[in-house]
């Protein structure tokens, strides 16, 4: 250990001074950027996923392509940062379009080992030239070194870690925001899905959800909808009919302002033609909702029993 | 002993190795994994070659097909005699799923082509600028996705779908989705 007993400073320095600049890069911000150096950057971190070896910045696949819109159309919206929007391409896509292994995962061992072996040969180099030039005095007392030699490998072991981990930050893949939801249009289909597959299961549960929904978006047709028709089907059975009332004329108006925000949508149309036949007898109005429905081709849950209510609101006007 | 040791401890980080390697999952892609799978459906807004608009989310409450096509692909050739007697099958039922072609870096005229050549009267839905496909994460056609009644994506296949194998897969699907 004569080496590095006579400069230990110096060599505490060079360390320091190298986990400081990995520690400086990895946390680096590179300046404002225009759109372009954005879409470049990020199209230049992706693979082409039908390409060999290309990155999506210069393939000219057809997939590339669409990759390339998608990443340029994410970086004019603004609302995520590269990071993200390579994670939303992954997450699609898979690992396999990202051309660097990632900085985390066992994919950071590509950025680790090589580290590591680096730090260690050089390690094991110092210490061969150390036994080489005192060897005759070391034979004498090897033994009272073992905790010296072994405190010292555990700092060499730490250090190559610690190094490594660094530049699996710095160089590494990171994928912000890879989850498939992310933002307020996401997490409003996320709780839409989840309170369509309860409807019938868990009605209160599935009101619970609708009512979040509109309380991120007081206009949203589909939730307006739901949420009116689950309101409908418990509020029909009501024996008071006072609050029946009531709970009629809210579903009402969230039908019909469903419709009017939306008139393509056709569930609305068909829920309003139901509650507007069955609760307010309404056969002239109901029938008006329904057929705007059957035009607007609702799907097979909903036409399944509309079918059945047109025959006989049809009955009705014609008696 | 020096040198067996080190040759033991190299022969232990090896195997170490492999045996990581071993467990870790292989990519997805070859049994038509997705990491959409149980999510809900990415959001779709297009209009079809008629110039109908197409809007994925208004299509819950049906069970909904998605097939990624374009007209000069083999296998979407060979496996339209598939799809259209899915097609047939499902419009006999009162709860048949709807089938859309997404049409993958295609013209108009020659999807319309192909169509009438070989038959299909299903909606066939615009991706010009390749979002639906970068959504669903396409690379390749033909894919076929599958989304239940309340927006979850349930199936995805890739590549050329087998005489049946479309129907069995669904009625699976179906059979879970009522239990």
């Amino acid at each position: 250990m004569v080496v590095l007993s006579r400069r230990p400073a110096a060599w505490v320095a060079v360390v320091l001074a190298a986990a400081a600049l990995l520690a400086v890069g990895s946390l680096r911000d590179g300046g404002p950027r225009t759109q372009q150096d954005r879409i470049e950057a990020i199209t230049g971190r992706l693979a082409c996923p039908t390409c060999a070896g290309e990155s999506v910045r210069v393939s000219r696949a057809a997939a590339a392509e669409s990759i390339r819109a998608e990443v340029a159309r994410q970086v004019a919206a603004g609302t995520r940062s590269d990071d993200e929007i390579v994670g939303f391409v992954a997450a699609r896509f898979g690992a396999r379009v990202l051309l660097l292994p990632q900085s985390s995962g066992f994919d950071a061992l590509a950025w680790v080992l090589p580290v590591v072996v680096a730090v260690l040969a050089v390690a094991g180099v110092v210490a061969a030239f150390v036994r080489w030039r005192t060897a005759p005095v070391a034979a004498v007392a090897t033994r009272s070194r073992t905790p010296r030699r072994l405190a010292t490998a555990a700092a060499v072991v730490l250090v190559a870690s610690g190094t490594g981990l660094l530049v699996a930050r710095q160089s590494g893949e990171r994928l912000a925001g890879q989850s498939l939801t992310g933002g307020i249009e996401d997490s409003t289909a996320s709780l839409l899905a989840q309170a369509r597959a309860s409807t019938f299961a868990d009605p209160a549960a599935a009101l619970a959800l609708y009512a979040e929904v509109l309380a991120l978006d007081p206009d949203q047709v589909e939730a307006l909808t739901y949420r009116g028709w689950l309101v409908w089907l418990v509020a029909r059975d009501a024996e008071d009919a006072s609050l029946r009332d009531r709970a009629v004329a809210g579903v009402l108006a969230d039908l019909e302002r469903a419709t009017v925000l939306d008139p393509a949508y056709p569930d609305a149309h068909c829920f309003l033609g139901i509650v507007r036949f069955r609760h307010a007898a309404d056969a002239a109005g109901a029938k008006v909702a329904l057929d705007d429905c059957a035009t607007r081709n609702p799907p097979s849950e909903v036409r399944s029993f509309v079918d059945a209510i047109r025959i006989e609101v049809d009955a009705a006007l014609d008696g | 002993m020096r040198i067996r040791a080190l040759a033991a401890t190299t022969a232990l980080v090896v195997v170490g190795l492999l045996v990581v390697l071993a467990l870790v999952e292989p990519p997805g892609d070859a049994t038509g994994e997705s990491p959409l799978l149980g999510a809900p459906a990415p959001a779709v807004e297009s209009t079809t070659i008629d110039d109908a608009d197409f809007s994925l989310e208004r299509r819950k409450g049906s069970w909904v097909v998605l097939n990624f096509f374009n007209s000069t692909c083999v296998p979407c050739i060979a496996e339209h005699p598939a799809l259209m007697a899915f097609a047939a099958r499902e419009a006999s039922r009162t709860d048949g799923a709807e089938l859309y072609t997404i049409v993958n870096d295609d013209a108009d005229d020659a999807v319309r082509d192909f169509f009438v050549r070989r038959g299909g009267d299903w909606p066939k839905v615009r991706d010009d600028d390749g979002t639906i496909a970068v959504a669903f994460g396409v690379a390749r056609v033909p894919e076929t996705w599958v989304i239940d009644p309340a927006g979850f994506v349930r199936l995805r296949v890739l590549g050329e779908l087998g005489s049946g194998a479309l129907e069995e897969r669904l009625d699976e699907l179906r059979a879970a989705w009522s239990s």
